[in-house]
């Protein structure tokens, strides 16, 4: 039962995902075309600008509540774990990179790298913490 | 803390993962918890209790306990 219910949460996380990272493809791929052909202004500049971080949030919420719904303690455990190793890694890397780009003058990290970022590190994080518990 | 999981298991002729689908958990879970990596919440440790019909404290031993009574 567990199992079942673990694959339909899985199975609509992995949809959501899928959801939002086509929007996120649409929204960035818009962003491009409007930005550089029709130089928009104003408000519209704005809004148009956070347009592709709607979906990145989504991606995060959405991973939020399939975190929040596992009933399995382990691997609650294990994402949790990663998460904290991967929020303190993607806070090391910036604050090192942030020095050197200040003192040093090596190129400018876009801030909307970090989450690529983030998410590699969470990558890295899952498979070492799952190890520990094989 | 230790646990008599393998035994409790073994003795009912249960693999991992017919424990694993009793307690609704995933087959890791039942292993992390059995070799003593993972120490499971009071809500887990009562359900196991229940489906080997006996005392938490049967089933699962403190590291301090152990130390104590081998002194």
């Amino acid at each position: 039962m567990e199992g079942k219910t673990k694959d339909l949460a899985r199975s609509r996380h992995n949809r959501q995902l899928i959801v939002f990272s086509v929007l996120l493809a649409l929204a960035g791929s818009l962003d491009a075309w409007v930005f550089i052909r029709r130089h928009p202004t104003g408000v519209l500049a704005y809004a148009l600008a956070v347009l592709p971080a709607l979906p990145m949030i989504g991606i995060m919420a959405d991973f939020g509540l399939y975190v929040a719904a596992l009933k399995d303690e382990v691997m609650r455990s294990i994402i949790y774990q990663s998460m904290l190793w991967s929020i303190g890694a993607t806070l090391g890397f910036t604050t090192v990179w942030g020095f050197l780009e200040a003192f040093v003058h090596i190129p400018h990290l876009q801030p909307l790298l970090v989450m690529p970022v983030f998410g590699l590190f969470v990558g890295v994080s899952l498979f070492l913490v799952a190890r520990r518990y094989e | 803390m230790k646990n008599r999981l393998k035994v409790l298991r073994a003795e009912r002729d249960w693999s991992q993962g017919d424990l694993a689908q009793r307690l609704e958990v995933s087959r890791q879970s039942v292993n992390a918890i059995e070799t003593g990596k993972f120490d499971p919440s009071l809500p887990l440790a009562f359900k196991l209790a229940r489906l080997f019909g006996q005392p938490i404290e049967e089933i699962f031993t403190d590291d301090e306990e152990n130390s104590e009574s081998a002194s």
